[in-house]
């Protein structure tokens, strides 16, 4: 250290000044100390809060997250369930449609059936009703061509079924070249 | 000491540019930094009771008031002043001690804020109009400074790794063949432990010194040559308005370029202060 008083030397220190420029740096340096346990009590707190804060949005966004995720699955479920019963509904209407489908082919069957056998029946009644009437005009006609009187009913009736199994058998053979 | 009476401007009263009984300009010298005390103690080394003691006054007051009323009332939702000492923590703690220290530098941070806002408001005195003169440009001011820091250095790494550790880590540099080293200790010696803190005291006292300097010459220059009234006529006379004027401008432009220069000095202070700090926290590397 320089404590030359020279005169006019720049570099020299001055005792005196030295021990004032001490007392002023320790005057600070006490108020800086008595002052600091304020600032860093109020930058604490206010780091508190800020990480109250922070953990509160947090918790908030958890919240809000899981109640989003529940929606979103109700959503899920709903539009699952309107799908199955779309599915369902498909399939009871092509169900409904195959069963009326299949009532109204039993039913046109029946009444197919129930006019073929009503049609065979009158064809039945209509041949045996022609065959006796057939039986009865030909033996009408036969005795008024042939003048004669055929004797009793089993010799007439034995006549006339001979003929009709002759008119049978070609009439049949006739239906037979026609086909 | 300092027995000369000195003024900012030219000593001889009148002493224009362009007078007709040739005075030159007498540029200001250091006498600046020497002012007449008003009370001489009468001991061998001391100044006596000088516009120093006065400046520095101010300085302390200004320092220990900037810090009193903006923690005062410190709150959760800061107030302006609380946010300006916050601010000025914060850029501490993350400039300059987190950097240069590590987490635990924020026990140095007190001392840090001292020396910052001490070492500012002393500067900036140079500035104030009426006192006008850097406490700093002072050596004696810097050197408490720089001297404390010097002891707080050794006293930390004393404590954190023993006499011997300190002062191996800091005589011994690692890695350097034992036959080279008496020549390494003492350069070390001397380069650690003497040349270390005059650099850092004398860099903070030299850059204002040199600025104060500065700005006296600008403003003795700007009234020297400030002559209207002429003799030599009005054309000299309208000249030596517009060297004035350049003097001026000079003057505008270095106050503003100082205060900058004022700023840095004290935060450079302050983050070498942390350096050597942490560096005796850390020992040998």
């Amino acid at each position: 250290m320089i404590l030359a008083a020279e005169q006019e030397n720049v570099l020299r220190i001055h005792w005196d000044e030295f021990t004032f420029g001490l007392i002023a740096f320790l005057v600070i340096l006490a108020v800086v100390y008595k002052m600091w346990p304020r600032l860093t009590k109020a930058l604490d707190e206010r780091a508190d809060q800020i990480e109250g804060g922070i953990a509160r949005a947090q918790k908030a966004e958890a919240e809000a997250d899981e109640i989003r995720q529940q929606y979103k699955e109700k959503l899920e479920e709903a539009h699952r369930e309107y799908a199955q019963e779309l599915e369902k509904a498909k399939e009871q209407r092509a169900a409904i449609i195959a069963e009326a489908r299949e009532e109204a082919q039993v039913e046109a069957r029946r009444i197919i059936e129930a006019a073929q056998a009503q049609i065979e029946a009158d064809r039945q009644q209509a041949f045996v009703q022609l065959r006796g009437e057939i039986g009865a005009l030909s033996t009408e006609l036969a005795t008024r061509i042939v003048g004669e009187t055929l004797g009793d009913d089993a010799a007439r009736s034995r006549v006339v079924d001979r003929f009709l199994e002759e008119l049978e058998r070609s009439e049949g053979s006739t239906q037979a070249e026609v086909r | 000491m300092g027995a000369d009476v000195s003024v900012v401007a030219a000593s001889e009263p009148g002493c224009h540019i362009f007078n007709d009984f040739g005075c030159g300009f007498e540029a200001p010298g250091v006498s600046l930094f020497f002012p007449t005390p008003w009370v001489d103690f009468g001991l061998p080394g001391t100044s006596g009771l000088n516009k120093y003691y006065l400046v520095a006054v101010v300085a302390l007051l200004v320092a220990a008031a900037f810090w009193y009323f903006t923690t005062r009332n410190a709150k959760v939702v800061p107030s302006r002043g609380q946010s300006m000492a916050e601010l000025l923590v914060g850029f501490l703690r993350d400039q300059v001690t987190r950097t240069a220290i590590g987490k635990e530098g924020d026990r140095y941070l007190p001392l840090m804020v001292t020396l910052f806002i001490f070492i500012f408001s002393m500067n900036v005195m140079g500035l104030i109009p009426g006192l006008q003169l850097p406490v700093t440009s002072n050596l004696a001011f810097p050197a408490v400074l720089a001297i404390i820091v010097f002891l707080l250095w050794n006293v930390i790494g004393i404590r954190h790794h023993g006499f011997g550790g300190h002062f191996k880590a800091r005589l011994v540099p690692s890695g350097v063949p034992g036959w080279i080293l008496p020549i390494v200790v003492p350069i070390e010696a001397l380069s650690n432990f003497v040349i270390r803190p005059g650099t850092h005291m004398i860099r903070l006292f030299a850059t204002m010194f040199a600025g104060h300097l500065l700005l006296a010459l600008f403003a003795a220059a700007g009234f020297y040559m400030f002559n209207p009234t002429s003799p030599m006529g009005p054309i000299f006379g309208a000249i030596s308005v517009g060297y004035s004027g350049l003097a001026l401008v000079g003057f505008l432009l270095f106050t503003a370029f100082e205060l900058f220069i004022m700023a840095v000095q004290a935060y450079v202070f302050v983050l070498l202060s942390s350096i050597y700090i942490g560096e005796a926290l850390e020992g040998a590397h």
